[in-house]
């Protein structure tokens, strides 16, 4: 398994956590976690730029982030200030759950069937049309928590996913939260 | 009301208020907030994004203050701000401030002044530990989106500068 994919499948993995420990044990706990995963995180980056190492965070790095990242562990940093986003700005747990399976699942399936795609984005060739479908096909699985709504939210959340040149790990979030803010 | 929030509610110190009620004046914090700019960065230029960054984020933090209308806990008291709770602007300035430190050595301090700083909102009852967290998530989108742009305007120049 190459680094990308094994980061999206460890991205998968987390969000399936987030959303089953935001099913049990509900919306306060899940932002008391996350913030402290935060701030703990980044003394952890903080110690690792100031050249320190530390095993277990040097395995996940190695294995989980991108070699060309922003910063040591930006990714994951990303991936847990935009669930941050949706925990807190949201207050229905539906929708919240909704909008971590398109953050984790659609994602990373895309992600991983978009590279193998053939036809390019026209105003994006980083992407194909193959990960956008997979994208928005996947996001489907946001009905279990929304019903009919997941339709409209798979169509934002995918044309915000192919857009270029950003983090996809903070723009679907900040995007699944303005259409559930904006919707009636 | 969360458990977070309950408990820094519950300290009751004389001294701490104090502390709460100086972080509170708003000309004090941005005077604190300049000078921890100021002794943490020596190069201007790296200030003069950090300012840029810090003002962004406040301007974005009053936008969603007022979009989102969220009441403050202490509604109804006398002594409780006019305006909204959600995020706190505070911590939204303290987070900021501590990212625009994360490479640096001295960044443990900058973290905990900024969880000092939310302690102290929390403390004095003007918000809940949300408001502390959308604070957090801010802050980090903030520095990001800013940054990103403060780079590229700079490499836009410098192409523009070595293009002439």
């Amino acid at each position: 398994m190459d680094r990308e994919t094994g980061r999206q499948l460890f991205h998968l993995a987390l969000g399936i956590v987030a959303v089953l420990l935001l099913l049990h044990f509900g919306r306060g706990f899940m932002i008391a976690l996350v913030f402290f995963t935060i701030i703990i995180g980044t003394l952890l980056m903080n110690i690792r730029l100031q050249g320190g190492r530390i095993a277990v965070i040097s395995w996940f790095e190695e294995r989980f982030e991108r070699s060309d990242a922003f910063l040591p562990g930006w990714g994951s940093a990303c991936y847990a200030a935009g669930v941050l986003i949706l925990l807190t700005f949201l207050t229905d747990i539906n929708a919240i759950a909704a909008s971590i399976v398109v953050l984790a699942l659609s994602d990373a399936l895309s992600t991983i069937i978009g590279r193998k795609g053939r036809i390019r984005l026209p105003y994006n060739r980083n992407k194909t049309l193959e990960g956008s479908v997979a994208f928005f096909v996947s996001s489907l699985a946001a009905w279990y928590f929304v019903g009919p709504t997941a339709i409209p939210l798979a169509v934002v959340a995918t044309i915000v996913e192919s857009l270029p040149g950003l983090e996809d790990n903070l723009t679907i979030p900040i995007a699944c939260t303005l259409f559930f803010l904006v919707m009636p | 009301m969360d458990a977070i929030t309950a408990l820094a509610l519950s300290i009751n110190n004389p001294v701490l208020r104090m502390i709460d009620l100086l972080i509170d004046n708003d000309f004090f914090y941005a005077a604190l907030i300049a000078a921890l700019v100021l002794a943490g960065e020596n190069r201007n230029e790296k200030r003069l994004e950090i300012f840029t960054i810090l003002a962004v984020v406040l301007v974005a933090g009053v936008i969603i203050k007022g979009a989102l209308a969220i009441p403050r806990p202490c509604t109804g008291e006398s002594w409780c701000p006019t305006d909204y709770s959600f995020p706190s602007l505070h911590a939204v300035a303290a987070f900021t401030l501590m990212i625009a430190f994360l490479k640096k050595r001295t960044y443990p301090l900058y973290l905990l002044f900024a969880l000092f700083v939310s302690f102290t909102r929390l403390n004095l009852g003007v918000h809940v530990f949300v408001d502390i967290a959308a604070a957090l998530s801010i802050a980090l989108v903030g520095y990001y989106a800013v940054d990103l742009a403060w780079r590229s305007t700079q490499l836009r120049m410098m192409r523009d500068i070595h293009g002439s």
